[in-house]
């Protein structure tokens, strides 16, 4: 066998490497062709204004010259590159949409800030992309999924003149910040409307992955679900994936198969809603929440309400409070936004500006629940004056407040008591009402 | 009315003049296809090139990224072309990297090592691990000819699944508020690096030592004798009375071992603990790099780089140029299409017949 093979392995090597070389050259001597143009033209122009008697002229050229490129340098130093880095692609309806949304706002509301983004970025690779961003001259960089966490922080110990905003984790640096949208408060008035849509007792929840964040919106829902209606219950499927359209559609329907008739869920694609729209449209109706992106559009008769998010709010106050100076590479360690109803950061609805699908507003207005303070209230009036008192400046009114029992009925969260930043940080156990199980 | 035939046949013997001629033909081909995707994207396709260019090879940053990532790809691939040689068809590999990763992460993060013999031990686990893992279908395949391009495809996933049940499960991490990650590996059991760069040069080492080592157990020793044999006709290594399965097994061993050591490489030297997300496909990608390296230990070192390159390369066209992610897609399949062109016009004749 010896080296069989290895001479037309040689030559495409090497013909690669000249095409990348000669590339690289010819860009370079085109480059360089036309700075030299230019310089000789700037050049005749001086000797033209050298010879002739313009002495005065040219003083005060020079001083305007001057000027011009200072105040150009003022400008150029106040500009702000921010990179993004996505783990989906932009186009999934779901999470790297909205972020990317975000982005959009940002770049058309500041004239000193340009944006870039990367899209698909593996976790294995997001090192190498943070880098590169740098090296090509970004200044504010976004990473946003919890699995870019660790590679993020230590990007942060690299380039320590560098801002870092990781978006979902815990780990910060005085260079490396960490912000939320957060959808709990969303998540329980879901709930609320889901309970009492239910006929069969039975919502589906269709789960990404088993970690805190998740966890508390199931948990969240089947709060507001229990509030309205004591005896339902909710059955969880887990995906493992962010971005898993033929799973969801999957779990989906055997959930509905197992008698399931109001499906939420936390998935990156309309799919769930898709498959409630089909099933709406064949007589067997099932209900469902949008999540994150507006999916009105594809459950007209069937989805309900859903979680909005308005990450352009977050970014636009870290982006203005980085370009005035308040945020700097020294003083983010202790910066976390956890965002929701009270800021604006997050909405209600399947659509922007509709908190409730009008075809199901009588409907909710037929239903009664007693509420120990609010006395016999109609369940779409409960969701507005619970979604009014989340959004006051002091928040009157948090789903966790306890009495609150996992599913073994251990008394988790003691009466008058609401759950702590930290407390939802680590949930990792089920209200009473879940059925399914925490993998692990 | 005329008839035209077109036949296409292998060549006997493959000359210089036709090799020199195919690359050009299919490297240049490759740069007219490219050109003329960017020029349709409005993108100077120059500036492209010299950026792809610059990301992966044309600056000390871009080599030594290529380098990081030609890592495991060299040490599956090199696996992987033994194997293919056997004609033992192991899709695998990126089951049998994470399992060696998962051993290596195992035994760093939950048994007290003696620092000193850290490193060893946690090569020493992956190699065991990759291998198990590949010895399950090897058997199945030697003792009761199961097909092993589906056993060890579906291990593949069942790896994965095994990484995710302990990462959200027995192995997560304490600190960690509820991600799914394990704590991280204690300092003595990581790998050391190239200063300022990524390079974790222990595994490299592990990987050129063995590409040169298999070439010669190929082309020098007896069972190296009898894989070729196999790799010609499994009818004829009968006659000659060779175990087939008995070469199947070994051959399973060394390509999943050495997937395994780089599943080990990654964790020590990359990631320094357990996730999902370890491997980007690395063992899939694994399969072209054995392909394009003619399953030759040592030209899949140069195709590992090459292949790395491409992929280091090909960052450049979100960051720099501003395409999106789906381009890299199609960068990466142009290329390797144009590449096997190059081996079809090597190894076979067109020939037009009235």
């Amino acid at each position: 066998m010896a080296l069989k093979g290895y001479l037309s392995f040689l030559i495409i090597a090497i013909l690669f490497f000249a095409v990348g070389f000669g590339a690289g050259y010819f860009y370079m001597v085109n480059e360089y062709n036309k700075l030299n143009s230019e310089y000789l033209e700037l050049k005749e122009e001086y000797n033209r204004l050298l010879t002739g008697n313009f002495t005065e002229l040219q003083e005060a050229y020079n001083e305007l010259l001057q000027n011009y490129t200072q105040l150009k340098s003022i400008i150029e130093e106040k500009k702000i590159k921010a990179a993004w880095i996505y783990v989906g692609p932009i186009g999934d309806y779901g999470w790297t949409h909205a972020h990317d949304v975000g982005r959009r706002i940002c770049e058309a509301t500041f004239p000193w800030l340009e944006t870039a983004y990367a899209e698909s970025v593996s976790e294995a690779d997001v090192e190498r992309y943070i880098d590169m961003f740098i090296s090509e001259g970004y200044n504010v960089i976004f990473t946003t999924s919890f699995g870019f966490m660790t590679a993020t922080i230590e990007a942060g110990e690299k380039h320590p003149d560098v801002i870092f905003f990781h978006c979902s984790g815990y780990m910060r640096r005085p260079n490396v910040g960490t912000y939320f949208a957060e959808f709990y408060q969303l998540y329980y008035l879901n709930g609320l409307m889901a309970g009492a849509l239910t006929k069969t007792g039975k919502i589906g929840y269709i789960a990404a992955h088993p970690i805190p964040e998740v966890i508390r919106h199931i948990n969240a829902f089947t709060l507001g679900v229990r509030e309205v209606n004591p005896n339902a219950t909710v059955y969880v499927r887990w995906l493992f994936k962010w971005y898993d359209p033929a799973g969801a559609r999957a779990a989906a329907e055997a959930l509905i198969n197992e008698g399931c008739d109001v499906l939420a869920f936390t998935e990156d694609s309309p799919t769930v809603v898709e498959v409630g729209e089909e099933y709406t449209n064949k007589g067997k109706p099932v209900y469902t929440f949008a999540h994150y992106s507006p999916m009105y559009q594809y459950g007209k008769n069937s989805c309900v309400s859903g979680q909005l998010v308005h990450w352009e709010v977050i970014y636009l106050d870290i982006l203005s409070k980085i370009y005035t100076g308040i945020y700097n590479s020294t003083n983010l360690e202790n910066v976390d936004y956890w965002w929701m109803l009270r800021e604006g950061a997050v909405e209600l609805g399947c659509d922007y500006g509709m908190p409730i699908n009008p075809k199901f507003v009588p409907i909710l207005k037929s239903k009664f629940v007693i509420d120990p303070i609010l006395g016999n209230v109609s369940v779409y009036d409960l969701v507005f004056i619970r979604l009014r008192q989340m959004s006051e400046d002091t928040v009157v009114f948090d789903p966790f407040t306890g009495p609150i029992y996992d599913q073994d009925g251990k008394l988790k969260i003691p009466p008058g008591v609401r759950a702590s930043h930290d407390d939802l940080w680590n949930m990792m156990w089920f209200v009473q009402g879940v059925v399914g199980q925490i993998p692990g | 009315m005329v008839k035209i035939r077109i036949y296409v046949r292998r060549r006997v013997r493959t000359s210089l003049k036709v090799k020199i001629v195919s690359a050009s033909l299919s490297t240049l081909a490759a740069v007219v296809a490219i050109v003329l995707m960017f020029h349709v994207l409005g993108v100077d396709p120059l500036y492209a090139f010299n950026r792809i260019y610059m990301a992966s090879l044309g600056s000390y940053y871009g080599i030594s990224e290529t380098i990081t990532k030609s890592i495991p790809l060299l040490l599956c691939g090199v696996g992987l072309a033994v194997a293919y040689k056997a004609k033992v068809w192991n899709i695998g590999a990126e089951g049998q990297l994470l399992m060696g990763a998962i051993v290596s992460g195992g035994l760093a993060l939950f048994t007290p090592l003696p620092p000193q013999l850290a490193i060893p031990i946690i090569f020493l686990g992956g190699f065991i691990g990759g291998a198990l893992w590949a010895l399950i279908p090897a058997v199945l395949k030697a003792k009761f000819q199961v097909n092993e391009v589906i056993t060890t495809l579906m291990m593949n996933y069942i790896a994965e699944r095994i990484l995710l049940y302990l990462v959200y499960g027995p192995w997560r991490g304490k600190e960690v508020w509820g991600f799914p990650f394990t704590s991280r590996i204690p300092s003595y059991a990581r790998l050391p690096v190239v200063p300022g760069t990524r390079i974790h040069y222990p595994t490299l080492i592990i990987g050129l030592v063995s590409a040169v080592l298999l070439f010669f157990m190929l082309s020098r020793t007896t069972i190296g004798f009898k894989v070729r044999v196999i790799g010609e006709s499994i009818r004829a290594s009968n006659y000659a009375g060779i175990e087939y399965s008995k070469i199947v097994i070994l051959v399973m061993i060394i390509s999943g071992g050495l997937a395994g050591l780089a599943g080990a490489g990654e964790v020590a030297g990359i990631q320094h603990m357990l996730r999902k997300g370890i491997s980007p496909g690395y063992g899939f990608t694994a399969i072209i790099v054995a392909w394009l390296g003619n399953l030759n230990p040592l030209l899949v070192i140069a195709s590992s780089l090459l292949i790395a390159s491409i992929l280091v390369g090909g960052d450049a066209i979100q960051i720099s140029i501003g395409l999106s992610s789906a381009f890299i897609n199609l960068f990466n399949g142009t290329i390797l299409i144009f590449l096997l062109l190059n081996y079809f016009l090597s190894e076979y004749e067109i020939i037009v017949r009235r």
